[in-house]
């Protein structure tokens, strides 16, 4: 609750590797020193289904853990378009996949559509929208270093992911740059 | 250069730290039936305790898991078992076996929605009552309602120490929500750990008797190998571990095992007070809820309202008398559960006349939120 403290939610359909992404952000924080709490949704949803990976960061431990006001939104997939309203901020800053933003204000200074999922397409694996979309998040909004993202892939992502992982940040942060 | 013993801080989920801190507290034997959302206690404990010369075995079920790691406590092991709520059920008979024979072990319960096979993937807190007076006869057991990651690690530690000393079951209840939390913990020097091992009986006691109370009312074990005639039995016995029909020694049996756990209580009670000097509502929570509340007592107090939080850290045997201090001089006492009721009446029992009490209670399959409680806090308060 304190002012420090930040709330981030990935969410999508179950398969998309949020979890994993959850866990790869997290880690990333607390290279900087933050401290976490990560929860998920805890469903059978790994051949679709809404799926989410929250986490609650600041340089002290959280008295609440699970997100209630979010600071950054990120919507890989249209099942989770509407999934948050109900712990929306007026300036929570959402990044959406193009496809699954039709009908959302993307006009919205808070609201960026962007077009993740073809970006991890053209890198040849699909399976790397979450961390596409890690790469946009980080290269908008700050939330943790690109350097200290990439340590955490490197520390913790299963080693056959790594490369296509790291090509996936950059892919990401280069869909802001443009 | 710094004297700090070293500790390391790393992401861990709370059924993580569960086995973690199984294995720090000296668990050297598990025996368990996976179940989630408890599972993933029993897979670090698979991958963790050959590597510290422990044993793990995957039984046929929780009944006999709970068998088993009651023989492996005998042979002179601290032991460990993990489950849900179906699972827990099933570990009743055992359990209540485990009371009678006064054998150390450690159940953990990962709360999830029921009752029957319920809501295997939603938090509840439907199993305090169970914990408590889930097997059948009057007896005393120690159940722990830890609240975070971090404290499912020190608390799984504890558990084992109380067990040890006591000898006697004990229970650690957590919500799903807690099982598979990830949180930055800060995990002390190994070194730093206190542990306490069961007392053993004397190799050279020639009187030995298996049941006869030490001076601290704790009967010492026989260490298998040492040469004590011993015999465990479920049936009421006496101090030689025989059954008996001895009305006197029937009642002290009993009242030895309704009552061991009272002269420590000093060890045994643990809870978290915030913001309770001159708080007129007092919400009364435990685990996940507790956070939510502590998070609701902190912003009634922004708002002026004299707003205080009682977290039993040991839900049972229940802090009864730090709880009647506190609400001594408050008005009203929100008890806050992820059931239909369960811990309040035990409240009610202890908070007087002079102190409403009022239940909040959540049986949805979600987790009572800061906002609820605030909400009651404010209607409480303008009463």
């Amino acid at each position: 609750m304190s002012q420090t403290q930040i709330e981030i939610r990935l969410s999508g359909s179950g398969g998309q590797g949020i979890l994993l992404a959850g866990q790869i952000l997290g880690d990333a924080l607390t290279l900087e020193r933050k401290r976490i709490a990560q929860s998920q949704s805890y469903e059978p949803t790994s051949r679709g289904g809404l799926s989410r990976c929250d986490l609650v960061a600041g340089t002290k431990a959280t008295d609440y853990p699970l997100a209630s006001a979010l600071d950054y939104l990120v919507i890989l997939d249209r099942i989770a378009l509407h999934a948050s309203d109900d712990i929306l901020k007026t300036n929570t800053l959402v990044v959406i996949d193009m496809s699954a933003a039709e009908g959302k204000d993307a006009e919205n200074g808070k609201t960026r559509a962007l077009p993740l999922l073809d970006t991890a397409r053209a890198c040849n694996d699909i399976r790397s929208a979450n961390i596409v979309a890690l790469g946009a998040l980080v290269e908008l909004s700050g939330v943790c270093r690109a350097d200290t993202l990439v340590a955490a892939i490197c520390a913790g992502a299963p080693a056959k992911l790594v490369k296509s992982m790291l090509k996936a940040v950059e892919a990401g942060q280069n869909l802001v740059r443009a | 250069m710094s004297t700090e013993p070293a500790t390391t801080t790393q992401n861990l989920e709370g059924n993580e730290a569960c086995a973690l801190g199984a294995i720090a507290g000296g668990c050297r034997f598990y025996a368990g039936y996976p179940i989630t959302p408890s599972s993933e206690i029993a897979e670090r404990m698979a991958s963790e305790l050959p590597g510290v010369g422990g044993v793990f075995i995957q039984m046929e079920d929780e009944i006999a898991s709970m068998a088993a790691i009651l023989g492996a406590s005998m042979g002179g092991l601290k032991v460990m078992t993990a489950t849900s709520g179906p699972g827990f059920s099933l570990k009743q008979e055992n359990l209540g076996l485990a009371v009678a024979t006064e054998i150390p072990c450690v159940i953990i319960d990962v709360m999830r929605g029921g009752p029957s096979t319920g809501l295997p993937t939603r938090p509840a807190q439907g199993d305090y009552m169970q914990a408590r007076w889930g097997t059948h006869g009057d007896h005393a057991i120690i159940v722990l309602t830890p609240a975070s990651v971090a404290e499912i690690y020190a608390q799984t530690i504890r558990a084992f120490n109380l067990a040890e000393a006591f000898r006697t079951p004990v229970v650690i209840l957590y919500e799903e929500t807690i099982g598979h939390l990830r949180e930055t913990v800060d995990l002390p020097a190994p070194e730093t750990i206190e542990i306490i091992d069961r007392q053993w009986a004397a190799p050279d006691d020639r009187n030995f008797l298996p049941y006869r109370p030490g001076t601290d009312g704790i009967p010492a074990m026989p260490r298998p190998g040492d040469g004590h005639r011993t015999h465990m039995t479920g049936l009421t016995h006496g101090e030689d571990g025989f059954p008996t029909q001895k009305p006197e020694a029937i009642a002290a049996a009993n009242r030895h095992l309704s009552h061991k756990l009272e002269p420590h209580l000093d060890r045994i009670e643990q809870f978290e007070i915030v913001a309770g000097e001159d708080a007129e509502v007092i919400v009364v929570a435990c685990g996940l809820v507790a956070r939510a509340a502590k998070r609701a007592v902190a912003k009634a107090r922004a708002k002026g309202i004299r707003a205080g939080l009682f977290r039993p850290i040991t839900l049972w045997p229940f802090p009864t008398l730090p709880l009647q201090a506190l609400l001594q001089p408050a008005g009203a006492v929100i008890v806050a559960e992820m059931n239909a009721g369960q811990l309040i009446a035990e409240v009610e029992r202890h908070a007087g006349d002079h102190c409403r009490v009022v239940g909040l209670n959540r049986i949805d399959g979600e987790a009572i939120t800061p906002s609820q409680i605030l909400q009651q806090i404010e209607e409480l308060a303008n009463d």
